[in-house]
């Protein structure tokens, strides 16, 4: 049984100080994933389903209050919490360092949305058939399934765009270039504050971000080794 | 010897019999309105679930974070309440206590039914069941297998083990008694427990290879048991929810285990006794032993509930201390019921030889306990889940009407089979209290007859 | 060919044991039937030793080998990296080892007691309803004619309420 391996390690990184907190990331990903339109009554009751969500922090007391904002995606741990414990291995590690999600292998057990620390799995509580109301059903990617009810899912740093930059990298008989693959939030990103690249290329622009001194990672302390790094003001305020 | 053995050895055969197997009568118009109600209920659960099934799962309280909710701790509950036969009828066969004869059976049909109801439950919370056969390995056109480093496959293979492990034990136990049953049925009824019989006659040699067996399965029956539970334990403690990884959870879990089981034997001893007219053999000797078995066990409780809340709150870990304040805080008149029903209660009450003999007080502690056994399972899941690492995914969760339904259905339905099995299958050992008559003699010793039973060295 | 009476209670069936005894019957050829164990000796000896433990042995060893090759063998042959963890991995094997090897253990168990008492029995056996109510039987096994016939007469003596006889096939 060999181990399969690849050379490409899929990384990204989130540069803080650059962040506006505008959400169009958010929406991007919402667009390109077929991801549901959730009503206000099921955000309310905790059930929303953006893969990408951003955490704002306020700072200090009137006047001198500040807002911080922390766009949390799947962090596509390479020893990740969610993946041991799904018992049909709808949830497993990509040879590219990516977390896969096989959905329509999902029982609907809900441990892998449990044991994530960073709670970035989202499930189908309700059935988002008719999420879209017609004619916005034609803005569906083909690319990537509409999922059931009952079925796990989160953010794939849009494997779709991946898989479809590798196979026109192999018809021409080359490696993927630095910044020819980009997730939806990356491309949309104003600010160009998210970064995606080959983390184990170590001349890509996000290995050398990566090695930025003012890194650091998410919950580092669970030892589950996340794939993003978030760079964040000369090590004086952390979020 | 007792006074309750000296007065059973007093009677005949065919009074023990008929006594004993009393419960198997013809049905009341009280028996028929009890199953109907139970009945009843079941079917409302049943069709909540089948709501919930073609709805989706948002008819339940669960969101995100609190995936899990009170299906789980139904499922947890379920299964520590099926610690009980095993563990009691085991333990009490391997020490050879004689007072354990009357109550083996309701023990053991107690196990049997409950780990049935709690491998209902994690079919029920899936979000898609009709595909649970995903977990079933079998050989495929696609080569699939399931994951068994997954802790929910370690649960389905130790349940399904804790199954067939405990049916075997109550009807290994039953063959004897199944004979006397049949030998006094006729018509159809007859067919059948002649069927189950096996042909059994009471041969000399067949008595000596049923002891030996008997005597094997408890062996093997309870480190199954002790396993099972820290399956289930291990759902939790392999996560790294905060207030979740804990290494002690495998043992406080069955200590939880056979706390609840304990419990709701007694509490079930009391109602049989009660309903069939058992108090010749269910005495207050039997009680005051189970009791004195529910202090030991409710203390190990306590230490080990004490020893998780100590370690947590000396570490001071900042998630782990949220945690245990939030759930503290959130959720104080039910921690403090539970520290009450579970612990101070039955250790003061249970020191004391009166309470343990009066079937009133048993029965009040032991439903306290059981109902501090579930809010327990509840304060473990739950508050974990609301407070994981992230705070801006706090959340929270309440049981919806669909939720509960499922709950009150799983308890009527347990209950509905026992009603079931008391009605068809006899209730108390009656061949293992019998024995005790034969092994009963008055021997003159000295200036007095001594009661005696006598057991081979 | 077997012969079965039915005695009142444990004196009068003791008397007709010995009394087979002192005829010259073995003692492996005389069992008792009671719906309440006694303890060896009371009535009638019999061998204490049994073999099917050891079909319990074998089942547990069946079942070591499927929890095995159920864990590691599915992992080997479908690999999924999930995690850190080693696709075979020690602790999820042995813990699907050690339930599959007690199931099956219990399991031969059951099948062995089941085997070793003969049980459900080939052809129709002498029996009496009344041995539920607190009768003793005591049966002895011995070649059809004479022999029965001096065992039915000696049962008699010794005050047995009924006999019953093997259905001749």
């Amino acid at each position: 049984m060999e181990k399969i391996t690849s050379p490409y390690k899929w990384g990204m990184v989130i540069d803080l100080d650059r962040c506006t907190g505008c959400g169009a990331c958010v929406v991007a990903c919402q667009a390109e994933n077929n991801v549901a339109i959730c009503e206000k009554k099921e955000i309310a009751e905790g059930r929303n389903m953006h893969w990408l969500r951003i955490e704002r922090f306020w700072v200090g007391e009137y006047p001198d209050i500040r807002v911080r904002f922390l766009p949390v995606l799947c962090q596509h741990c390479h020893d990740a919490p969610c993946e041991p414990v799904c018992p049909v291995y709808a949830s497993y590690h990509n040879p590219d360092g990516l977390n896969g999600q096989v959905y329509n292998r999902c029982v609907g057990t809900r441990y892998c949305g449990n044991n994530c620390p960073y709670a970035v799995r989202v499930f189908n509580f309700h059935d988002h058939e008719h999420a879209w109301p017609s004619p916005l059903e034609n803005q569906l990617s083909p690319d990537i399934t509409v999922r059931s009810r009952g079925v796990m899912e989160k953010c794939s740093f849009c494997i779709q765009r991946i898989r479809r930059v590798k196979e026109d990298a192999k018809a021409e008989g080359r490696m993927i270039k630095d910044g020819e693959v980009q997730p939806a939030c990356v491309q949309t990103c104003p600010t160009e504050a998210m970064v995606f690249g080959n983390i184990a290329d170590p001349r890509s622009r996000v290995s050398r971000l990566s090695r930025s001194p003012r890194r650091f990672r998410l919950l580092e302390n669970l030892g589950t080794h996340p794939s993003i790094y978030y760079l964040k003001g000369g090590g004086r305020e952390h979020v | 010897m007792s006074e309750p053995e000296h007065a059973l050895a007093a009677k005949s055969a065919v009074q023990l019999n008929d006594e004993m197997l009393s419960s198997m009568r013809t049905p009341t118009w009280r028996w028929y309105g009890l199953a109907f109600f139970l009945g009843a209920v079941v079917a409302w659960g049943i069709s909540a679930f089948t709501y919930q099934m073609m709805t989706d799962l948002s008819v339940t309280g669960l969101d995100r974070p609190v995936m899990w909710g009170i299906y789980i701790a139904n499922f947890v509950f379920w299964v520590g309440l099926s610690h009980s036969g095993t563990m009691v009828s085991a333990i009490l066969r391997l020490s050879q206590a004689n007072w354990r004869r009357p109550i083996l059976r309701a023990a053991e049909a107690m196990t049997v039914f409950s780990i049935t109801v709690a491998g209902l439950f994690p079919v029920i919370h899936l979000g898609r069941n009709w595909v649970v056969y995903y977990f079933m390995p079998y050989p495929n056109q696609r080569g699939l297998w399931p994951n068994f480093r997954s802790p929910l496959l370690w649960d389905a293979t130790a349940i399904t083990t804790y199954i067939i492990g405990s049916s075997l034990f109550l009807y290994l136990g039953m063959l004897p008694d199944l004979a006397v049953v049949r030998d006094r049925a006729s018509g159809w009824r007859k067919k059948i427990y002649a069927i189950l019989a096996m042909g059994w006659r009471g041969t000399a040699r067949e008595w000596v290879v049923f002891r030996k067996a008997s005597t094997l399965m408890a062996a093997l029956i309870i480190p199954v048991a002790v396993s099972v539970h820290s399956i289930v334990a291990w759902d939790f403690s392999v996560t790294v929810v905060p207030g979740w990884h804990s290494t002690i959870f495998p043992p406080y879990f069955v200590i939880g285990a056979i706390t609840s089981g304990v419990a709701a034997v007694i509490t079930l001893m009391i109602i049989i006794r009660r309903v069939f007219h058992l108090e010749e053999y269910l005495t207050p000797l039997h009680f005051d032993n189970m009791g004195k078995l529910l202090l030991v066990i409710c203390l190990l409780w306590a230490y080990a509930y004490f020893v998780e809340v100590q370690t947590t709150w000396y570490a001071h870990e900042p998630i782990e201390w949220e945690v245990w304040s939030f759930m503290a805080g959130k959720y104080t008149p039910f921690l403090i019921l539970m520290l009450i029903s579970n612990a101070v209660l039955p250790i003061f009450a249970l020191c004391f030889k009166k309470i343990r003999r009066s079937v009133k007080a048993m029965l009040v502690i032991t439903v306290l306990i059981n109902i501090a056994m579930f809010i327990e399972r509840y304060l473990i899941i739950v508050p974990s889940l609301s407070h994981k690492n992230m705070p801006f995914i706090w959340g929270s969760y309440s049981p919806s009407w669909v939720e509960l339904s499922v709950t009150a259905a799983a308890f009527c339905g347990f209950t509905l089979m026992y009603v079931l099995f008391a009605k068809f299958f006899p209730m108390v050992a009656v061949t293992d209290v019998r024995e005790l008559g034969v092994r009963h003699s008055d021997i003159r010793l000295g200036r007095t007859e001594v009661h005696t039973i006598s057991e081979e060295e | 060919m077997e012969t079965l009476g039915i005695f009142k209670d444990v004196e009068t069936a003791t008397r007709a044991v010995d009394g087979l005894v002192k005829a010259g019957f073995s003692e492996e050829t005389i069992t008792s039937l009671t719906s309440a164990p006694y303890p060896d000796g009371v009535i009638v000896k019999t061998d204490q030793r049994t073999w099917f433990r050891w079909m319990s042995m074998a089942g547990g060893i069946f079942g070591a080998c499927a929890g095995f090759l159920l864990a590691a063998g599915t992992a080997y042959v479908y690999p999924v990296q999930t995690g850190d963890k080693p696709i075979i991995a020690y602790f999820p094997t042995g813990i699907v080892t050690y339930e599959l090897t007690m199931l099956f253990s219990m399991l031969g168990a059951i099948v062995g007691m089941f085997v070793e008492m003969k049980l459900p029995p080939r052809k129709e056996r002498p029996y009496d309803p009344a041995i539920a109510d607190g009768f003793i039987g005591i049966s002895v096994s011995v070649s059809a004619g004479d022999q029965t016939n001096r065992a039915e007469s000696l049962l008699k003596e010794s005050g047995a309420l009924r006999i019953t006889r093997e259905e001749t096939p």
